[in-house]
């Protein structure tokens, strides 16, 4: 730093790359000093923050004093605007905005009394304010930045690291324009005390005040007056930089003076430099000082359809039509009004729009002296844009791709850093509006990231959502699991005692209603019980029949039961994937059953061994039996039920008896 | 009251496509008039056949796309295009081959992939090696300097050899011409001679080398020589592609001729012989088929350079200069692509 220092104490400058040499014909307006035109009637003051970070503190009817704020707000950014003169706020309204696409803007509308009554201003010395005092009125003052960007100034001059170089920029470059030169020229002890404000605040190790060489009587005043000023002198000095468009720019600006570049995506408080107009300057010293707010500017009016160019205080809030209407302007047909310098400016469609803080300049070019658009001819690559460009572009490429609408490719040749200077456009020998095709193409590459935002939270979102649906899922088939385990375990013991409960209510039954037979051993297992039953049955014909009936219906009961049970076992077999065990149980059951009609088969054969014509009936009946479960229980219910054959009612008791059995036995399975 | 709408800048350069051409096609003159002092006016007949073709295709070819056909023929590009074509080809070369040749260049090599800027081809290098390709008798017969031949080719011959008005007095001057009329020229009977076995100053005593490069062609290099710096003077033109290519070849023929001044050619007949400074003011310079960047066209240049001098040394044919443009032309999008300069902001290697 130290040797950069030195250099700076020198005034080395360092080469910017490519820039070009418009004429300048600065001539035209900064002949004379800058004049103040009659108080207009109307103004038109853009309130775009009322809504976001602002409230207006006025409405429709009120009136208001020269100097009032006409928003409140708070926000590190925030900037009031204020009323240019007194009078009465007629309307707030969507009003054309002074802006390239000119689209409608919140404006607070002000119709003036005449009288110009300031508001209440308290006027104050740097001894007595502290920092944030000063930093308070700059902002409440609504200092932006005089240069063009119109950025808050206080954000500037209150940066998060150490400042070691102001740079004060009255460099000026664009053709045309001597708003500055005018002010430098004469108010050069205001904006050296400007300056001595920003010194103050930022305590930087240099000062330097930045002008081109073709303002040498800007210079001069300068110079002077840094002499007449409180400071140090061995920290400020004027650099007087080689007339090249666009020296002023503020990456260019730093180059030039202290050799380092700007890194991309960074602004230069990174390399503890802040670049500030010297309009700036001058509004801080009014604000700080006297207490006024940015109200007005100095505005060059030039070009060749207005009768007197030159430069002049006009209100911010004041129309471009008015202003105009002041100066002589003649429009020609298909007259252009540029808002700023030919290089930058843009053209306006309706001069019903205001001056804003950041316009320095209404330019008004005869066809003579700006020819009106050629026609866009093909590119042939000759590369003299990449010459021209000061951001060591390759504009034929980034032309390419825009115009292929390949922005992601343009986007990879750099798009961004491309400074809108129109250097390349100014050269390119086929007339290609460049400029135009990047701010297409950087449009729809913020436009498309924009997208990809919100793709991407989109898809967060989805997938969250996925995430959440899963969890839930899982958490469903957990707590069901758990269920299931609990239902099993509870079946081990309740289910178990349910049927035994039932078949004990059976025999109990069977007991009362049967008569005369053979005390049951009090029901210990089903089998048991209704073996004990068949066996008894041989004694009594008509009980028998009846205990029948009765095991039949128990026997539905039961497998309605079972059923259930069955159902209810299998949803658990799915859900713990055993699908070998229930095939095996399923054969063992079968086994079962087989086994069982084996036996009833032969206490059949046993029991009606006399009569082979039954037998032979039974046996049919039997086999329905094994073939067709359900149906064969109603069956033998409604045979059982018809006393028409003791033998037949008997063999129906048993094979009632065997299919309980299997029944037990499947429930005993189940358990297991 | 409506105003008009424009997007920045409002002020631009006069300096614009047609006048870039216009000029290279008036910078051509010096050469144009020195090949015709050593050459005969075949060389002026073959332009107006050339540019009338050249402006008539591109005016068809216009019609077809259903493009404003005045404000393409007023690029002055076709000029420029047949230009080049008309003073590379041999000046009594039938009228055919500048015919087809021109043609060619300008619907198929030029307009065919999109028009102006959008051709990947020099479209007059690329006519030059289809006729080289396709008609090397006519394309390697080139006329003797007129201040070595008894037989001058005024006028008259000029016009029935052009034009083969009659047939036994163009057969009767084809004789004539295998005579003495036409001949090789300096490279092309350098390198015959080299492959017959004779030393570079054995062959060079010969009278066509005048005991430098080559009788007439050190003065029409020398032209072309001042058109180009001309050019570079009026911007037209950018020095790194000319300097590159000149610079290369200069460095290669030294090394050559320092290792075996025998059997290499010198330096000086490299740069002053055959199409080599056409070639690097006029035909590599063409910005739409070279590299854009300054580094990317040293790049190119010295490509062009090193195949001028690789060809001419060790390939078939006796000059290069329209096979090393078309191979760099082949490689300027690659290069564009690699040799991207450093942006503002940007460290070295972002």
């Amino acid at each position: 730093m130290l040797t950069l220092l030195e250099q700076l104490d020198k005034g080395t400058l360092w080469r910017s790359p490519g820039g070009i040499h418009p004429p300048e014909l600065k001539s035209l307006s900064n002949q004379s000093t800058i004049a103040s035109l009659p108080l207009q009637s109307r103004f038109v003051i853009p309130v775009p923050l009322v809504g976001q970070q602002a409230t207006l503190s006025v409405k429709v009817g009120d009136s208001v004093l020269k100097g009032q704020p006409l928003t409140e707000g708070a926000g590190f950014i925030y900037l009031p605007v204020h009323a240019p003169t007194s009078g009465t706020v007629v309307a707030i309204e969507q009003h054309g905005s002074n802006h390239a696409s000119s689209l409608p803007v919140l404006s607070c509308i002000i119709e003036a009394d005449g009288l110009d009554t300031w508001c209440e201003l308290t006027s104050s010395k740097i001894e007595q304010l502290s920092k944030a005092d000063i930093l308070a009125k700059i902002k409440q003052a609504g200092i932006a930045g005089m240069g063009g960007a119109a950025f808050p100034s206080h954000v500037k001059l209150n940066p998060a690291s150490e400042i070691d170089l102001v740079i004060i920029n009255g460099v000026e470059c664009e053709p045309y324009i001597s708003a500055d030169d005018r002010l430098m020229r004469e108010f050069s002890d205001e904006i050296l005390t400007g300056i001595s404000i920003i010194h103050h605040l930022l305590n930087p190790q240099r000062i330097i005040i930045a002008i081109e060489d073709n303002k040498p009587e800007a210079a001069r005043a300068i110079e002077s007056a840094i002499r007449r000023s409180s400071l140090p002198n061995d920290m400020i000095r004027v650099t007087v930089i080689p007339t090249k468009y666009p020296s002023g720019g503020e990456k260019q600006l730093i180059q030039i003076i202290t050799g380092k570049e700007v890194p991309s995506g960074a602004i230069p408080a990174q390399l503890g430099i802040v670049v500030h107009n010297v309009g700036t300057a001058y509004a801080i010293q009014e604000a700080v000082l006297q207490g006024k707010p940015l109200i007005e500017r100095v505005v060059t009016l030039t070009g060749e359809s207005i009768g007197k160019p030159g430069n002049y205080w006009l209100r911010i809030g004041t129309t471009v039509e008015d202003a105009l209407s002041q100066v002589s302007f003649q429009p020609e047909s298909s007259q252009k009004v540029i808002v700023g310098g030919p290089m930058m400016g843009f053209a306006l469609a309706d001069l019903n729009v205001p001056i804003l803080k950041g316009t320095n300049c209404l330019l008004t070019p005869s066809q003579a002296e700006i020819a009106p658009d050629p026609d866009e001819k093909a590119c042939i690559r000759c590369g003299e844009c990449a010459v021209a460009c000061p951001a060591l572009l390759l504009p034929q490429q980034l032309f390419w791709h825009a115009k292929a609408e390949e922005y992601d490719k343009a986007a990879s040749f750099n798009l961004k850093d491309c400074i809108e200077c129109g250097c390349c456009s100014y050269v390119c020998p086929s007339d290609i509006p460049l400029v135009e095709y990047y701010r297409v193409a950087k449009s729809a590459l913020k436009n498309a990231a924009e997208e990809k935002l919100q793709a991407e939270q989109a898809k967060i979102r989805f997938e969250t959502r996925l995430q959440r649906l899963e969890d839930e899922k899982n958490a469903r088939e957990e707590k069901s699991k758990q269920a299931a385990a609990k239902r099993q375990a509870n079946m081990k013991s309740g289910d178990k005692d349910a049927v035994a409960a039932a078949m004990a209510r059976i025999a109990a039954k069977k007991a009362q209603a049967a008569e005369g037979i053979t005390a049951d051993p009090a029901a210990t297992t089903p089998d048991t019980t209704t073996t004990k039953a068949a066996i008894d049955a041989t004694s009594a014909k008509k009980t028998a029949v009846n205990a029948a009936i009765e095991r039949a219906k128990a026997k539905k009961a039961a497998l309605a039961t079972q059923s259930q049970k069955d159902n209810q076992s299998d949803v658990a077999t799915v859900t713990t994937d055993m699908p070998v065990d229930t095939i095996d149980r399923a054969n063992d059951k079968k086994a079962q059953i087989a086994a069982a009609i084996a036996r009833a088969k032969a206490k059949k054969a046993a029991l009606a061994s006399d009569s082979s014509a039954t037998n032979d009936v039974d046996g049919v009946q039997t086999r329905d039996t094994v073939n067709e479960v359900n149906p064969a229980i109603e069956m033998d219910t409604t045979i059982a039920a018809i006393p028409v054959d003791d033998k037949k009612a008997r063999i129906a008791a048993a094979v009632a008896k065997a299919k309980a059995k299997k029944l037990a036995n499947s429930a005993k399975q189940e358990e297991l | 009251m409506a105003f008009k709408i424009a997007s920045s800048p409002h002020v631009s350069t006069t300096l614009h496509t047609n006048t870039v051409m216009k000029r290279v096609a008036l910078c051509l003159i010096p050469g144009i008039a020195v090949q015709s002092y050593y050459f005969g006016y075949g060389t002026l007949v073959q332009l107006l056949l050339a540019i009338t073709v050249a402006y008539l295709a591109e005016a068809a070819v216009m019609k077809l796309r259903n493009r404003n056909i005045t404000a393409t023929l007023k690029d002055n590009s076709a000029l420029v295009t047949a230009s080049l074509l008309a003073v590379a080809i041999p000046p009594l070369a039938p009228w055919w081959l500048i015919v087809i040749g021109t043609l060619f260049a300008i619907v198929i090599v030029k307009q065919l992939y999109g028009g102006l800027g959008n051709n990947v081809f020099n479209p007059a290098m690329a006519a030059y090696v289809l006729l080289l390709i396709s008609f090397p008798v006519q394309m390697t017969s080139w006329v003797a300097p007129q201040t070595l031949t008894v037989n001058y080719a005024d006028m008259l011959h000029t016009f029935n050899s052009i034009f083969q008005l009659n047939a036994g007095y163009a057969a009767d001057f084809f004789h004539l011409a295998i005579d003495g009329t036409t001949m090789a020229t300096p490279l092309d009977t350098l390198k015959t001679d080299l492959s017959m076995g004779l030393t570079t100053t054995e062959s060079m005593t010969k009278t066509i080398f005048s005991g430098s490069v080559g009788e007439g062609w050190f003065w029409v290099n020398m032209a072309y020589l001042v058109g180009g710096l001309v050019m570079l003077k009026l911007k037209v033109i950018r020095w790194h592609i000319s300097g590159a290519i000149v610079l290369t070849l200069f460095v290669c023929a030294s090394i050559g001729f320092l290792i075996s001044p025998d059997t290499f050619v010198s330096p000086i007949m490299h740069l002053f012989s055959g199409g080599t400074m056409l070639a690097a003011f006029f035909i590599a310079t063409d910005p739409v088929t070279a590299a854009t960047s300054p580094r990317g066209r040293l790049i190119f240049g010295a490509m062009i350079g090193l195949l001028i001098y690789l060809i001419r040394t060790f390939g078939g044919y006796p000059d290069a200069v329209a096979f090393a443009v078309l191979l760099a032309n082949m490689c300027a999008p690659f290069i564009d692509y690699y040799v991207r300069p450093r942006s503002y902001g940007h460290r070295v290697g972002n």
